[in-house]
């Protein structure tokens, strides 16, 4: 086995936001995953923080956040490097670090986002005279009720049409967003002209589930092609298209850059020489297999993705490397009483402590391995989903990482 | 306080577990006009906060052997009469080596005496029937009669037989006070949870069936009731880990009873008094305590994926200067409060789920004597529900996914079955699969929504089981959320983000204590569909 000069462990985000930069800067790069990441449950949208400038946000952070050691200008570099790759597969995604945009979430909600895809930019409902939210016969997961019911509530005056769309997708039993965009990719012109029945104009907007395709932005393009009115696509239930329009563009940069990819591949540990990780050992039913690398990355998310695991109270462990995991003691200090809340959730901000490099450091803030490098959700202290930063760790502790 | 009276009943029954409702039904069945009223949803104490065993009664052999024999008589009569409630699944105890073998013995002879069947089965049969049991540490094992009991399907089968004898219920309905007069009962005084409205319900007689709640109702009416609130602690995991129901063979004692339940298996339970029955949160130190208990019997415990944790009040009977906690008996006790110098009034308190309909006929009987109504009871007869048809269910079947028709027919009794399948014959839509885990329609959530009976989507849930099974309503909560506002009927709040935070929060509460292994994983999951794709806690608009 010839040795990479990067290794990512890890097919989420935050592991193929980092085989992209490294490939980019021509590096030898290996990536091994296990399942399939988190991207077909994520809306699609890069959250950075939940304000109107996280940009300006980020220097109030505490020192300890993986904004403060990636710094700013880094981060403004990672959101625009990703909006240029995922551009090269037509997906094209709107917005910066220092704005949001919103977008709908499936309930009728806005949601507000630095980087976006344009299909599910929202920003011009503001404008439009006329909503229409087309209530797709025997779609699963999308209610056109309960979806303008919450949304009117940001937008009282305007007028709201709940418009039957028959996309001929009855017959077999349960039809998500996943099998009508599969259903969809190359048949838009049923879409097309069933929305061309709602007469709508410039001065409308139609919302959709999201079922344009799971290809980028082509089959948005073709039936825009043939609507005025704009089109805007919601969030949804996973599996989410928005989501694996991402990790497929993603792939395709990765496939194109020479990447090398193993997937089924679960690394049991690592192997070190004093401070220096030398490989990785993947285990596949009874095989082990070993391989070299100069550098690692990991990238294997919290306790989602395993990345993180506790198999007993106050017992977090990161299982390939047995880094030292920082976590919150105590039963009151694990959760809060409420679910959804103005508090961060103390099981969330379990993960790895990282120098500026984001090596793992242990509790003195001593570096262990001086070639391992830890991205993503295995980050600790913060609740990334409290404050709505997990795309935007994800994607610049990646890009950070992968440039050293 | 002066109220108006806006009802009428000859009895009114306080309380809808398992106690109460197996009154409102002897009654009616018997033709007294009875109403039952309920401060929550039906089943919301100890009768649907139990492991859902259905006693063999070989956990009582040696220490009760009265309440043993009732056990396993009234077992029998309950797979008979409530078929559609009871998965049939048999039972085995099992005495590891740190048992006492003394034990054993002892209880073999009290199964005997009881009428209780066990049968001894060797080591390799029993881990061939259980293979997951500890090869280390089993000793013996016997097979008895037990089985499981879902309580809150066997709860609104109650109401559906008690209706059609006349029998009335209210559910969110709480109990204020009472209206007396020289010592002689007229009216219960009671307040609608929602509207907030109080009004009085006249009567000639009012049971207190209201279990860890007895206490308090007593004081209401002036009187002194022994009743202890005893917490049960219970964990639901994700898979079928047992096929029977797996009792230790020992002195009774916490986390050593493994139930199966469709697809998954909860252990208890532990015992310990508090002094508020309503404040039955767990912590972890109780759930580690269960699991590491729970480990002597099935080595890999830790390893299955944990649901949630969750924990009733017992109403635990003390006579005066009596025991209390495990040594409590688990006997029942009526009061006619006549000898207190309130003449209409009755408690009853104590007792066991599996029991119940004993428990409600002695009452019943006292309380016809009382109105000279000679009727005798029947509720040993009669099926609560009438059983779907095999000719309805070949008709329904291809409307439904694999097993789901067998599952909804159990679930929805021959009339409801009937509704369900005409909204899937009729909306080709509905037949999508709101709740994977559990099999349950868009069809069956929308005949339970529109129930003027279901105020919220957990009051759905109880009915359909959506949001119990693996995921937790991490899926289900969003679409059950908007059928639920679109079905529900005129009175009901509609607001379907509220419904939908208020539903995941109520799963929450049960997962927090178990918020550790793979439930972390789900639990992330969630919020990252709710928190980050969803936005549920919405946000100002900008």
């Amino acid at each position: 086995m010839k040795i990479s000069d990067v290794i990512i462990i890890g097919g989420g985000l935050a592991g193929l936001m980092a085989a992209s930069v490294a490939a980019n800067r021509r590096q030898k790069v290996t990536v091994l995953t296990y399942g399939s990441g988190s991207l077909p449950l994520a809306s699609g949208a890069i959250d950075f923080l939940n304000t109107e400038s996280p940009e300006a946000a980020i220097k109030n952070l505490p020192a300890h956040h993986p904004y403060k050691k990636i710094g700013v200008k880094n981060i403004d570099t990672a959101a625009k490097f990703f909006c240029h790759i995922t551009s090269q597969a037509n997906l094209i995604y709107n917005g910066k670090i220092s704005a949001q945009i919103p977008i709908v979430t499936a309930v009728g909600t806005l949601k507000y986002s630095s980087l976006v895809p344009e299909s599910m930019n929202a920003t011009k409902l503001k404008s439009k005279k006329k909503i229409f939210v087309a209530n797709v016969k025997g779609l699963k997961d999308f209610y056109a009720s309960m979806l303008v019911d919450n949304l009117k509530k940001y937008f009282p005056d305007k007028t709201f049409e709940i418009a039957p769309l028959d996309l001929n997708l009855m017959g077999g039993r349960d039809i998500t967003c996943l099998s009508a965009a599969q259903i969809l990719t190359g048949n838009e012109k049923i879409l097309a002209d069933g929305l061309k029945k709602l007469n709508a104009t410039e001065d409308d907007a139609i919302i959709i589930p999201p079922i344009l395709g799971l290809e980028g932005n082509i089959s948005r393009a073709e039936v825009k092609s043939q609507i005025r009115a704009d089109i805007i696509e919601t969030t949804c239930l996973p599996p989410s298209p928005p989501g694996i329009r991402l990790q497929r563009a993603l792939m395709k940069y990765l496939q194109k850059s020479g990447v090398r990819f193993h997937e089924n591949s679960k690394v049991i540990h690592g192997t070190a020489e004093g401070k220096k990780i030398t490989g990785v050992i993947i285990g596949s039913g009874i095989r082990e297999k070993f391989f070299p690398a100069k550098k690692i990355i990991l990238a294997t998310g919290g306790f989602y993705s395993g990345g993180l695991t506790m198999r007993e109270f106050d017992n977090p462990k990161e299982p390939i490397f047995d880094l030292p995991v920082f976590f919150p003691t105590g039963a009151e200090n694990w959760s809060n009483e409420n679910l959804f809340g103005d508090k961060p959730q103390g099981f969330s901000m379990t993960g790895i402590f990282t120098n500026d490099n984001l090596n793992p450091v242990d509790e003195n803030g001593k570096v262990l391995y001086e070639n391992l490098h830890v991205i993503g959700a295995n980050l600790g202290g913060v609740d990334f989903i409290h404050e709505h930063s997990a795309g935007g760790v994800a994607i610049s502790s990646a890009h950070k990482a992968a440039m050293i | 306080m002066k109220v108006n009276v806006m009802e009428k009943a000859t009895v009114v029954i306080i309380g809808g577990g398992a106690t109460g409702l197996g009154i409102l039904r002897d009654l009616s069945m018997r033709g007294v006009k009875a109403l039952l009223v309920e401060k929550k949803d039906l089943g919301n104490g100890a009768s649907s906060r139990y492991h859902g065993l259905l006693h063999s009664g070989g956990r009582y052999a040696v220490k009760d052997k009265e309440a043993a024999r009732e056990c396993i008589i009234e077992n029998k009569i309950l797979r008979k009469v409530g078929k559609s409630c009871v998965e049939p699944c048999g039972g085995m105890f099992t005495r590891l080596d740190i048992d006492d073998e003394a034990y054993e013995e002892l209880w073999v002879k009290g199964c005997a005496d009881s009428g209780i069947e066990a049968t001894p089965i060797t080591l390799d049969e029993a881990l061939k029937l259980e293979p997951r049991l500890s090869r280390k540490h089993l000793k013996s094992a016997y097979l008895v009669p037990d089985a499981a009991i879902d309580g809150f399907r066997m709860a609104w089968q109650l109401i559906d037989s008690s209706k059609r004898y006349g029998g009335q219920f209210k559910t969110y309905t709480e109990v204020i006070g009472f209206d007396t007069v020289n010592g002689e009962l007229r009216g219960v005084k009671v307040r609608n949870q929602f509207t907030g409205e109080k009004y009085e319900i006249a009567c000639d007689i009012a049971v207190n069936a209201a279990g860890g709640w007895a206490g308090i109702i007593g004081k209401m009416a002036g009187v002194e009731i022994g009743v202890q609130p005893d917490k049960g602690t219970l964990i639901a995991f994700n898979q079928r880990i047992v096929n029977h129901v797996v009792n230790r063979l020992h002195k009774s004692s916490d986390g050593d009873i493994f139930v199966p339940h469709g697809s998954i298996t909860i252990l208890g339970t532990s015992s310990m008094s508090i002094p508020d029955p309503e404040n039955t949160s767990t912590s972890r130190e109780e759930v580690e305590n269960l699991i590491k208990i729970g480990e002597q019997t099935f080595e890999d415990l830790r390893d299955f994926r944990i649901l949630r944790t969750f924990a009733g009040s017992r109403p635990l009977y003390i006579p005066p200067g009596g025991a209390v906690g495990r040594s409590a008996s688990r006997g029942f006790a009526i009061v006619d409060h006549e000898c207190d110098g309130l003449k209409g009034l009755f408690t009853i308190v104590g007792g066991k789920f599996t029991t119940f309909r004993l428990m409600a006929e002695k009452i019943c009987n006292q309380i016809c004597a009382k109105l000279k109504v000679d009727t005798p009871c029947r509720t040993a007869e009669e099926p609560f529900i009438e059983e779907v048809s095999q000719a309805d269910k070949d008709k329904a079947k291809k409307y439904f996914p694999s097993y789901g028709m067998e599952l909804a027919a159990d679930r929805l009794g021959a009339e409801r079955f009937k509704k369900v399948v005409e909204r899937l014959e009729s909306n080709p839509e509905s037949r999508e699969l709101v709740c994977e885990c559990e099999n349950v329609t868009r069809a069956e959530v929308e005949e339970i929504s529109k129930d003027d009976t279901s105020f919220n989507v957990d009051d759905v849930r109880r009915r359909t089981r959506i949001g119990m099974g693996t995921c937790q309503g991490t899926f289900c909560a969003l679409r059950a959320s908007a059928i639920f506002a679109d079905t529900c009927g005129e009175s009901t709040a509609k607001d379907s983000l509220i419904r939908l935070r208020e539903f995941l929060q109520g799963r929450w509460k049960g997962i927090r204590p178990v918020l550790f292994g793979r439930t972390l994983r789900e639990t992330e999951m969630t919020r990252a569909i709710y928190e980050l794709s969803m936005n549920v806690t919405g946000g100002k608009p900008r």
